[in-house]
């Protein structure tokens, strides 16, 4: 199993280390319910050095990525990020991702499990377009934590060179940290307040250890994957292999805000045209279950015999304070207040679809 | 490491069972426990219910996973722990004793032989568990 740079933390602070797509990963710390409830209140960091980061950088650089990113780099300000796909020809994903539009040059942050596929799609459109760009992967190169929750920015200020408050909510800068030139992106996926931060790879254990001595008056602890689903699931953010996939695409999973389909030379956006005047079959729905039994990826729903489709994703939510999760169901069974069942190992639960996201947080 | 008593037999799959003449007691052990993680609900079988040795005779869930607890001997079900639904605790912080599962009526002459005693157990584990 791979190892990010911060391994040898997690292993002193007794995590449970699990497989995570080839990295050996934290699932969880003291507990994924106690994880969720400490960003919930205050704040939490996260190793995510197992995800993939490009770098693009020449002078064809955006007609690149404008090439293969579902939304539009061209509206994006400098300084901005924003969440899109990389989508095929027949307008599936590849992989979703956040973009920072910087002045010469443009970051994409993708998934740790599609890395290598994704490295390959873009630098394949580059050669094909013959751009004038450079794909650089700087994954392995950079680490990257992110630090989640309200005392976030309390937490990270007195290491900062720039001042946070001015930094808004998917923005990016380059700064230092503890002297250290970084990015410093104010993006996350708990749906909280937070940052994710880019140093170079050897740098990346004292940041971990800064943020935790810096972050002790708010009670800042490592949070793991476990916590990191739960908290993603709450806010009503997709997870790619659960709400997306090569067989579900961003208008099923409700994910319009990540496409213009108005671009007309991008991969894959003439096909979702084609898809949505058509007409979707089925569509994502959050649903509460009223069961002690805690839905998981990949139960059947049902109403009465008739399959309707799988749970994309499902949790012990300790925020709501409910079992919930997200599912695929025919356009007739989407509607809040609709009420079907999921099989669990045999056994009919009943769950109820509601409004979600489950959880967002008072701005 | 855990304080397992002595008067239980294990099966492989990380249950235990003591036998009271008739009525057999049947619960996971504590590394079943630790090896789930949180737990948050868990599914008991109906009363007069028959179960056969292997048969599925409870599902535990935790935040993480589901265990299925596997019936280590035959029987019909007397008895279940049935405040574990909504609270875990005792099944979570003693496992051996309060938070014991479901009572089962087993055949007169029933003997554990087959399943571990408490140093296999031990072993058992020692060697991973699995």
């Amino acid at each position: 199993m791979r190892k990010t740079p911060l391994n040898a933390a997690h292993v002193e602070a007794k995590a449970r280390l699990v497989d995570f797509h080839g990295w050996e990963m934290p699932v969880q710390y003291q507990g994924i319910l106690e994880e969720v409830k400490q960003v919930r209140a205050h704040a939490g960091i996260f190793d995510l050095c197992h995800m993939g980061r490009l770098v693009i950088t020449g002078p064809d650089r955006e007609a690149l990525v404008e090439r293969v990113f579902s939304s539009n780099l061209g509206k994006m300000k400098l300084g901005k990020a924003k969440y899109g796909f990389l989508l095929n020809e027949q307008g599936f994903p590849n992989d979703d991702v956040i973009v920072y539009r910087g002045a010469d040059v443009v970051h994409i942050v993708i998934n740790a499990g599609n890395r290598d596929r994704d490295d390959a799609w873009v630098r394949e459109q580059c050669a094909t377009r013959r751009y004038r760009a450079t794909v650089a992967n700087v994954s392995d190169e950079q680490a990257m934590i992110a630090i989640q929750g309200r005392d976030s920015e309390a937490t990270l200020q007195p290491l900062c060179s720039a001042d946070l408050s001015q930094l808004g909510y998917y923005a990016f800068t380059e700064a230092q940290v503890l002297g250290l030139p970084m990015l410093i992106a104010r993006t996350g996926y708990t749906g909280e307040d937070g940052f994710e931060l880019f140093p170079a790879k050897e740098h990346g254990r004292r940041l971990w250890d800064a943020l935790l001595g810096a972050g002790k008056p708010f009670g800042v602890c490592p949070i793991g994957l476990g916590a990191r689903d739960a908290l993603r699931l709450e806010a009503g953010m997709p997870l790619y292999g659960n709400e997306i996939e090569l067989d579900i695409n961003p208008l099923e999973a409700g994910l319009d805000f990540g496409l213009d389909l108005t671009k007309d030379d991008t991969i894959g956006i003439p096909a979702l045209r084609a898809i949505k005047a058509k007409g979707l079959s089925r569509r994502l729905v959050s649903f509460v279950a009223h069961s002690g039994r805690v839905p998981r990826h990949g139960y059947e729903l049902f109403d009465g015999a008739n399959k309707l489709g799988m749970i994309a994703s499902g949790a012990a939510s300790p925020t709501v304070g409910k079992n919930i999760g997200t599912g695929f169901v025919p356009l007739s069974h989407t509607a809040v207040g609709t009420k079907f069942e999921m099989d669990v190992r045999g056994s009919r639960q009943p769950v109820e679809v509601v409004q979600g996201p489950f959880y967002k947080r008072a701005r | 490491m855990a304080n397992r008593p002595a008067n239980v037999r294990f099966t492989k799959t990380h249950e235990w069972v003591r036998l009271e003449g008739t009525t057999a007691v049947v619960g996971i052990t504590d590394f079943a426990v630790e090896h789930l993680g949180e737990l948050v609900f868990v599914d008991l079988p109906s009363k007069g219910k028959k179960v056969g040795k292997g048969e599925t005779l409870a599902e535990v869930e935790s935040v993480k996973a589901v265990g299925e607890v596997y019936a280590p001997l035959a029987g019909e079900i007397l008895e279940v722990n049935a405040g574990l639904a909504n609270d875990q605790t005792p099944l979570a912080k003693d496992p051996f004793a309060t938070g014991w599962l479901a009572k089962l009526k087993v055949a007169a002459g029933t003997k554990l032989d087959d399943l571990m005693d408490v140093a296999a157990y031990q072993k058992h584990l020692d060697a991973g568990g699995n």
